[in-house]
C-alpha cells in the first residue's frame, strides 16, 4: 500500500510538473493559433522564412512559459537550501535585518537570452544590413522621382497613429507602435515596438508579418478601385541606365543626409546603407555574401522564433489584439491607397507618363509589393513590364518607413 | 479636444511635413549627383576616346601590348565594373594569340553564369592542373 501511495504521489506530482497541470486555456488557444500558422507557412507559403520560426517560437513559450523566464535571484534561507541536497558554502550570503539569506540564482530560459537581440534593438539593424546587401538601388537613382511615392505611402502610418489615439483604448506609445504596421515593414516595426510598447510586440509583429505575407490579397483590389482601366495600362519609358560610380556613392549620400538629420533613424537606415556598400563596392565579396546569406538567416531564426515566443496567451488574448489586428490592415490597406493617388497625381503631372500602379509598390514589403504592381499592369497590358520601376517606389518604401519610425522615436516620449 | 489628440495631429502634420521634405531632399541630391557623375564619366570617356583614337593613328600595327591595355581601359568602363582590368588584359592577349596577324578587336568582355554543359566540358579540359 505505502508503494501504491508512493507511486500516485511520484505521477501526480509529474502531472503538475508538466504543462497538463500548469497551462491555462489561452495557451491552448495560442497553441492552435500557431499550428494555423504553421500551416499558412508551410502550405500556403506565406512569409515562410519568418512565419514558421514565429509560429514556433508561439507554440514553445505555450507548451512551456519558462523558456521566456527571466533570471532572478531567490534569498533562501540555510534550511531552505540544505533541503535542497546543496552545500551553503557555494552561495553568496546577503543579510537582512537579523537573518542571513542565501542567494539562490535562476538562470533564465534559452529564448530569454536570445530576446536580447530584440529587446535591446539589435536585430532589426542586422537584418537590415542583409536587406541591404540584397537591394539593388538602381531603379531609384534611375528615377528619384520614386522617392516621392515611398514618402506618400507613409501617409498611412501617420493617419492611423490618429485613428489609433483617437480610439482611447492605446496610449501614444502604444499608437505609435501599432501605427508602423502600415510601413510594410517588419524589422521597422519590431524595431519602433522594442523602444516604443514593448508589451505589445507579439501581436504587432505577428500583424505585421501577416498582412506583409497578404500583400497579394489586399493591394490589388484597392489598386482596381483607385485606377481607370486606361491609367493602368500607361508603358512607362525605359530606364535609363546607372553607373557603378553613382551605386557607390547612393549609400554613403543618403545615410549622411538621414542620419544628420534624424539621428533615430540612424540605426536602420545606418544598416541598410552599410550592407548596400557592400554589395555595390565589389571589393568585400566575402562580407557581402555573408550580410545576405548567413548572417541574415542566423538573425531571422534569432528574431522569428523569440518574435512569436512573446505572444503568449495571456499577453496574446486580448480585445487589444483584436483592436491591433484591425488598425493594422487599415494601415496597410491606407498606405497602399495613399501610394496609388500619388502615383495618380504624378501621372497627371507628367501627362500620363507614370502608371499609377507603381504607387502602391511605395509601401516597404520588397520585392512583393513590386511584383503586384507588375501583375496588376499586365491584366490590362500582357507586354507591359512594370517590374523595374515599381522596384523604385518599393525601396523608396524602405527608406521612408524608417524615416518615419525615426519621426515617431523622436517625437513620442519612450 | 483633448491633448492627446492635438499631440497626435501635431505628429501627422508634422511626420507628413519631415517624411516628405527627408525625401524630396533626398530626390534633389540624388539628381542632382546623377546629372554631376553622368556629365563626368561622359567627358572622361570622350578624352579616352580621343586618345586611343590618336594611338590608333599612330600605331598601325595590329595586336600590340598597347592596343590591349587601351582596349582593356576602355571594356572596363562598359563592362559591370566586376570584372578586372588584369583579367580583360589577359582575355585580350589570349583573343590576340588565337587570332595572330588577322585584324580584330575585343569590344566586350562579360562573365557567364549559367555555361552550357558543353561550356564547362571546355573550360574543365583546357584549366586541369597538368
Amino acid at each position: 500500500m505505502e508503494i501504491l501511495n508512493q507511486l500516485w504521489s511520484m505521477i501526480s506530482g509529474l502531472i503538475n510538473d508538466s504543462g497538463l497541470g500548469s497551462l491555462q486555456w489561452q495557451n491552448y488557444v495560442m497553441m492552435c493559433v500557431s499550428f494555423v500558422l504553421i500551416y499558412l507557412a508551410i502550405k500556403k507559403q506565406y512569409e515562410p522564412l519568418l512565419l514558421l520560426p514565429i509560429a514556433f517560437g508561439m507554440l514553445l513559450v505555450n507548451i512551456f512559459p519558462g523558456i521566456m523566464g527571466m533570471p532572478e535571484t531567490i534569498l533562501e534561507t540555510k534550511q531552505e537550501i540544505l533541503s535542497q541536497n546543496l552545500d551553503p558554502a557555494t552561495f553568496s550570503t546577503v543579510q537582512v535585518g537579523d537573518q542571513i539569506y542565501y542567494e539562490h540564482i535562476q538562470y533564465g530560459g534559452l529564448f530569454y537570452y536570445l530576446y536580447q537581440g530584440v529587446k535591446l534593438g539589435i536585430y532589426p539593424p542586422l537584418i537590415f544590413l542583409g536587406i541591404g546587401a540584397m537591394t539593388d538601388f538602381g531603379p531609384l537613382i534611375a528615377n528619384p522621382k520614386s522617392f516621392i511615392l515611398g514618402a506618400a505611402a507613409q501617409i498611412g502610418i501617420f493617419l492611423t497613429f490618429i485613428c489609433a489615439t483617437a480610439l482611447g483604448i492605446f496610449t501614444p506609445q502604444e499608437a505609435g507602435s501599432i501605427a508602423i504596421i502600415g510601413g510594410a515593414d517588419g524589422p521597422t516595426a519590431i524595431f519602433v515596438t522594442t523602444k516604443l510598447a514593448p508589451q505589445l510586440l507579439g501581436p504587432i509583429a505577428v500583424a505585421a508579418y501577416s498582412y506583409m505575407a497578404l500583400v497579394p490579397i489586399i493591394q490589388p483590389p484597392i489598386m482596381r478601385l483607385l485606377t481607370t482601366k486606361k491609367e493602368r495600362s500607361v508603358v512607362m519609358g525605359q530606364l535609363r541606365s546607372v553607373s557603378k560610380l553613382e551605386k557607390i556613392l547612393f549609400p554613403i549620400i543618403v545615410v549622411t543626409v538621414v542620419a544628420l538629420l534624424l539621428p533615430d533613424a540612424a540605426p536602420l537606415v545606418g544598416m541598410l546603407m552599410l550592407g548596400n556598400l557592400f554589395k555595390e563596392s565589389g571589393v568585400v565579396d566575402r562580407i557581402n555574401k555573408t550580410a545576405q546569406n548567413e548572417l541574415m538567416n542566423i538573425v531571422t531564426i534569432f528574431l522569428g522564433v523569440t518574435v512569436g515566443a512573446t505572444a503568449t496567451g495571456t499577453n496574446f488574448l486580448t480585445i487589444q489584439t483584436g483592436g491591433i489586428i484591425l488598425l493594422g490592415l487599415f494601415a496597410f490597406s491606407l498606405a497602399t491607397a495613399s501610394g496609388v493617388l500619388f502615383g495618380k497625381i504624378m501621372y497627371w503631372l507628367t501627362k500620363g507618363k507614370v502608371n499609377p500602379l507603381i504607387g502602391s509598390a511605395g509601401v516597404s514589403a520588397v520585392p512583393m509589393a513590386a511584383r503586384i504592381s507588375q501583375k496588376v499592369g499586365q491584366e490590362e497590358n500582357p507586354g507591359n513590364f512594370l517590374l523595374m520601376h515599381a522596384m523604385g517606389p518599393n525601396v523608396a518604401g524602405v527608406i521612408g518607413s524608417a524615416v518615419a519610425a525615426g519621426v515617431l522615436l523622436s517625437v513620442i516620449p519612450h | 479636444m483633448s491633448k492627446e489628440m492635438s499631440d497626435a495631429l501635431i505628429l501627422l502634420l508634422g511626420g507628413f511635413v519631415v517624411v516628405f521634405a527627408m525625401l524630396i531632399l533626398l530626390i534633389l541630391i540624388v539628381t542632382v549627383y546623377g546629372r554631376v557623375v553622368s556629365s563626368v564619366q561622359k567627358s572622361v570617356a570622350e578624352k579616352k576616346a580621343k586618345e586611343q583614337a590618336a594611338i590608333q593613328s599612330e600605331e598601325k600595327t595590329v595586336g600590340t601590348v598597347a592596343d590591349v591595355s587601351a582596349s582593356a581601359e576602355e571594356i572596363s568602363e562598359i563592362g559591370d565594373g566586376e570584372i578586372s582590368g588584369e583579367i580583360i588584359a589577359v582575355i585580350a592577349a589570349a583573343v590576340d594569340a588565337v587570332y595572330g596577324e588577322k585584324p580584330h578587336r575585343v569590344k566586350s568582355v562579360r562573365r557567364s553564369n549559367h555555361r552550357s554543359a558543353w561550356g564547362r566540358a571546355g573550360i574543365v579540359e583546357n584549366t586541369r592542373p597538368f
